[in-house]
């Protein structure tokens, strides 16, 4: 990547970032996205499983149910993704099915990532076209927004609310953020 | 079964043909892999009293050779419990005598207790040492030193890792060479625990796949979908109570816009996905908070379109404060996608039932995961992800089964392709 295409992606991960941010004030777990075509972000999302009680909710079912409102299902083929934290394999295979041109993330998913993290959905044999993946945009930011979301939890009171914001999060597991695998 | 019969008869009223046949159960990634993984190792023919000694002697050859990877092999064996196509190595059938088996099993009976009588030492995994060096090591030592035999090693084929039922150990047995069966399964659920749970939910799970087929004609017949549908029942207080009926809608208008049939559809619309979301409203609702109110976006299609959808979603007969799926099992038409079955994992369902397999494009089947050229598996025997049990990456699991028609020439024939995403 050079400095050129270095400043064009950090600009889309900010926002990526800013819809995490967004996600941690609203006690949903930090992952936000945003989908850009022809550089302009046409949707964004952010992690909604504890207002939701779905598992599912992840940011970019979010993104997408907001795009589908507005665009036809085919513009995901000329649309990129960026999100902060790695797809799990469930949003990775939801984004080959879809066609999604390639995928910019954060940091990697050592629990449940479909890009790398654990399985490699992006790549594997497929009735599907393979998209490319690129980790590692502002990993540090996405890692440190998922810290305090922890740090946020454990000193969150009353126990009950406590124990079933935690069952919530499937989109990935705080404790389990890591460097990518060499 | 008595406490079976509401449910039942409610099927019965819903016009719904129950299916007939059976359940299989599924195959963990681990279990496909180790009943295919194999090594070459070497076998000796030594004399019984001399068995010690040998085996002090490689380990000696090979101080780093780890027993402890290969425990599942009888490490010294007798001839009588020898693969009979090892036997016939060591002791080929005399030519001019027709092979008495009796005659010969006898004779090694009464030598058995012998301590000239041969052992058979599974010496190590080939790939340790070379068999030129290992044949020198052993005609260095007792007994070969002061032999005029040579020493007999066969290479023979074993499987790499445990075996995961008693029924695989004894096939094993006789195919390979003799195994020893802990009564663990290190690759899957224990087939008691299997066992136990599918004799649980045999009974209903015909007349739950006919109502998967019949919500699966409703949406299909309304052009939401491809015939494809689920179920989602809660097993707990020992009856199905059904929770949810999804048919797919990936076909369904979102905003504006009509999906392209040659594309994907609505992805997000698949059967599975639209259960979880249902289940999750039914949860709001029941808590007082009416999912109503604030409508979500039209492609998440996650409303009832249909009067057997309705039917279902409107009970309140959900408790509000379980949490995702915890504790319910679901029921579907077709092998779900690599999507939908992560969906259901996220959910953490129960146990897992459906009916036709999707080698092309489902994620919970770990078969025929053979490696391919580059690394990759070949697609057309399988995808090989086995997503329903991979306790050490995925932080859930769970029990899946595949339905198999009593009748297999009326094996459920649909129309749909084999690429289709379920
Ligand atoms: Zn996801
Ligand atoms: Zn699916």
């Amino acid at each position: 990547m050079n400095a050129k295409e270095k400043v064009y992606h950090e600009r889309f991960m900010r926002e990526a970032i800013n819809m995490a941010e967004l996600a941690l004030r609203s006690d949903e777990t930090p992952v936000g996205c945003v989908f850009v075509k022809d550089g302009e972000i046409i949707g964004r999302g952010m992690n909604a499983t504890n207002k939701t009680l779905n598992g599912t909710r992840h940011a970019e079912f979010v993104a997408i149910a907001g795009i589908l409102e507005k665009h036809p299902i085919s513009v995901l083929k000329e649309t990129d993704l960026y999100v902060t934290v790695e797809p799990c394999v469930m949003c990775a295979s939801m984004l080959r099915q879809y066609g999604i041109k390639c995928v910019y993330f954060g940091c990697w998913n050592e629990r449940f990532g479909g890009t790398g993290g654990v399985l490699n959905i992006h790549s594997d044999p497929s009735v599907d076209k393979p998209y490319p993946v690129q980790g590692g945009i502002f990993r540090e930011e996405a890692i440190m927004l998922l810290r305090k979301f922890y740090v946020q939890e454990n000193e969150k009171a009353p126990e009950p609310k406590q124990k079933k914001t935690r069952e919530l999060k499937t989109q990935i597991l705080p404790m389990d953020i890591h460097a990518p695998k060499s | 079964m008595v406490a079976d019969e509401p449910v039942a008869s409610d099927l019965v009223r819903l016009g719904v043909v129950p299916r007939q046949g059976g359940l299989v159960p599924l195959r963990t990634k681990d279990e496909v892999r180790a009943a295919l993984e194999t090594f070459n190792a070497y076998v000796l023919e030594v004399p019984a009293r001399h068995a010690g000694i040998v085996k002090d002697v490689v380990q000696a050859a090979i101080p780093d050779l780890k027993t402890a990877d290969f425990q599942h092999l009888r490490r010294v064996v007798q001839f009588k419990y020898l693969p009979v196509h090892i036997q016939k190595k060591y002791r080929p059938p005399h030519p001019s005598r027709p092979r008495g088996d009796s005659g010969e099993v006898s004779s090694e009976n009464d030598v058995a207790e012998d301590d000239d009588a041969a052992r058979y030492f599974l010496i190590s995994p080939s790939s340790a040492i070379a068999h030129a060096e290992l044949v020198d090591v052993l005609k260095r030592n007792t007994p070969f030193a002061d032999s005029s035999k040579p020493p007999v090693i066969l290479t023979i084929c074993v499987p790499a890792l445990a075996p995961t039922s008693a029924e695989q150990a004894a096939k094993w047995s006789v195919e390979y060479w003799p195994i020893s069966y802990k009564n663990t399964n290190p690759y899957g659920p224990h087939p008691s625990l299997v066992a136990r749970n599918a004799a649980e939910i045999a009974n209903d799970a015909g007349g739950l796949l006919g109502l998967a087929d019949a919500v699966a004609e409703q949406t299909f017949s309304k052009g939401f979908g491809e015939k494809v549908a689920c179920v989602v029942v809660d097993r707990t207080a020992g009856i199905n109570e059904i929770i949810a009926v999804t048919g797919d809608c990936r076909w369904r208008c979102s905003g504006n816009d009509a999906p392209q049939r040659d594309g994907p559809g609505n992805v997000m619309a698949h059967a599975v996905q639209r259960a979880i979301a249902m289940v999750a409203k039914k949860r709001l609702r029941v808590a007082g908070h009416d999912p109503a109110s604030k409508p979500s976006p039209h492609s998440f299609c996650d409303s009832p379109l249909t009067s057997l959808e309705e039917h279902f979603y409107s009970k309140d007969n959900i408790p509000s404060n379980g949490y995702l799926c915890v504790d319910l099992d679901i029921y579907l038409t077709h092998e779900p996608c690599v999507m939908c079955s992560m969906a259901i994992l996220h959910s953490r369902f129960r146990r897992c039932t459906f009916g036709r397999r999707m080698p092309l494009t489902g994620g919970l089947t770990a078969d025929n995961a053979l490696p391919g050229k580059g690394g990759y598996i070949s697609p057309t025997t399988g995808l090989g992800h086995g997503i329903f049990w991979r306790p050490s990456e995925l932080n859930w699991k769970f029990l899946s089964w595949e339905w198999v028609e009593e009748d297999t020439a009326a094996m459920v024939k649909d129309s749909i392709k084999d690429t289709l995403q379920a």
